[in-house]
């Protein structure tokens, strides 16, 4: 009974947190796009900083029509927000926040993550194929090309931080990180897991699932209200967890100088490269999607696996 | 040789392009919040021809020579000269002076025919009226719009004053 009531109050935690965080992360990306553009972002909703815009935002969206397309595949694209959004939540489980600060340390952290990200690309083609819509099926078939293209240097580039580590249990990676972090060693690895990781959150320089000059709005053309909004809520959860998992394989996790906690030292770092994301998001043009394909397979794949003979001879002749 | 040109060409306009991104952010945003803030305007900006009232003899510079309505393009300008009731003589001021701001396309071209320096250009943009009959201005009103702006006559080939704005936002 006390295990069931743990995990309803772990699984509200998350929730309540996912939801705040993606509220938040609007919030930001709208601010910082405004300032990049000389404009003030938000304003006026919860004081002069406008910081309540993403709620009023989202009870506006809850209050919307209904809308369903005629023709759609009925169950399928009602399932698909649902699926999509799903991964974005489970990888929470995973994440060390803190020594201790972990709903479930597995010993296959790492992999667990990956299967579950890798399973967000299942939601995005069932909202593709279940909304007929022509723009809605070339932005789902874009998104499996990329999805599907960028996963591979992801996964790549983080067995380099498995190698010097020796385990796939993410607290272990970062206690392992206690003397210093992996950046140093595993730069290379950090570079291409974090484009890898921009590509596989649809953001600006990889946007091509949801070109909104080509596609209108990719596989979510269809989807209004809350239905739509949970595409946002799932791509602003990845774009959190996945520079979660970049903190926690490279930089050290909550490790930092002992006046702080150490749980905020992972939310800074966190926030950072966040930050970091939307910095790159209003700064660089969308590539072509030859350049993009050109980029993963051509680029980061051999660079990633140069990475991991790098790693291995050096453990392997070096300890 | 190609491909580290290649890298080097895209590491560098990253960096610059990341620098200029990062140095805007940081900018002053240059939105003005209109119905508090006011801008301010440039020199020369039009809004709507005003009557002059000559400050030393507190009377109208117009002489109501009818240049102004006849070179007007959307003959938007109507002027009834003023007559003398008991000897039928016209006299050299205007009866009614009508301007219809509905019509009038801000040209300045009435200011550049006025030989007499009647005519000046206000540069107060918020005239807008629920009705749109609202918006033709009779004599007293073109004054009392004189009065409230700084009207500024720009005609017969006058190049435009240095724009004088402190705000660095103006004048873009």
């Amino acid at each position: 009974m006390n295990d069931v009531l743990a995990a309803v109050l772990e699984a509200i935690a998350v929730l309540t947190y996912v939801a705040l965080n993606a509220f938040v992360l609007i919030w930001l990306e709208r601010k910082i796009a405004g300032h990049i553009q000389r404009r003030v972002g938000p304003l006026r909703v919860g004081g002069p900083s406008g910081a309540l815009q993403s709620l009023a935002d989202g009870i506006k969206l809850f209050s919307k029509e209904d809308f369903r397309p005629g023709g759609k595949d009925g169950f399928v694209w009602w399932l698909a927000p649902l699926v999509s959004m799903t991964p974005a939540v489970m990888v929470f489980i995973a994440i060390p926040f803190g020594q201790h600060l972990i709903i479930q340390d597995m010993n296959i952290g790492l992999i667990f993550i990956a299967s579950i990200t890798s399973f967000g690309l299942l939601g995005v083609f069932m909202a593709g194929w279940g909304s007929n819509n022509k723009y809605s099926l070339l932005g789902a078939m874009r998104a499996g090309a990329q999805l599907f293209s960028y996963e591979i240097p992801a996964i790549l580039s983080t067995i380099g931080v498995v190698l010097a580590a020796g385990s796939l249990s993410l607290e272990t990676i970062v206690a392992k990180q206690s003397a210093h972090w992996f950046l140093f060693p595993q730069i290379i690895g950090f570079i291409i897991f974090y484009i890898a990781a921009l590509a596989e959150t649809n953001r600006t320089p990889f946007d091509l699932p949801e070109a909104e000059s080509e596609l209108v709005a990719g596989y979510f053309t269809e989807y209004s209200g809350i239905r739509w909004a949970m595409f946002p809520f799932a791509e602003y959860g990845s774009l959190f967890t996945s520079c979660a998992l970049a903190t926690t394989l490279f930089l050290g996790g909550w490790h930092g100088p002992l006046f702080l906690p150490g749980w905020i030292w992972f939310l800074l770092k966190t926030y950072i490269l966040v930050f970091v994301a939307m910095w790159i998001r209003w700064t660089l043009p969308r590539v072509r999607i030859d350049q993009l394909m050109d980029l993963g397979w051509k680029f980061l794949i051999p660079l990633s696996l140069v990475n991991i003979l790098g790693t291995g001879a050096y453990i392997a002749l070096v300890r | 040789m190609g491909l580290a040109r290649t890298v080097w060409n895209t590491v560098k306009s990253m960096v610059v392009g990341h620098a200029i991104t990062a140095r805007e952010l940081t900018a002053r945003p240059i939105t003005i919040f209109y119905p508090e803030e006011k801008p301010e305007y440039p020199t020369g900006s039009r809004s709507v021809p005003v009557l002059k009232v000559n400050e030393e003899s507190g009377w109208l510079n117009c002489t109501s020579c009818g240049l102004c309505e006849r070179t007007c393009p959307p003959t938007c300008i109507e002027i009834d000269q003023a007559v003398d009731p008991e000897t039928k003589k016209k006299k050299p001021w205007p009866h009614t002076f009508t301007l219809d701001l509905s019509h009038c396309m801000v040209c300045n071209l009435c200011i550049e025919a006025c030989p007499f320096d009647a005519l000046e250009m206000l540069d107060v943009a918020e005239l807008s009226t629920y009705q749109v009959q609202d918006l033709k201005f009779n004599k007293e009103q073109l004054i009392d719009l004189w009065k409230t702006g700084k009207a500024i006559r720009i005609a017969e080939g006058q190049s435009m004053p240095e724009i004088t704005t402190s705000d660095p936002r103006g004048g873009r």
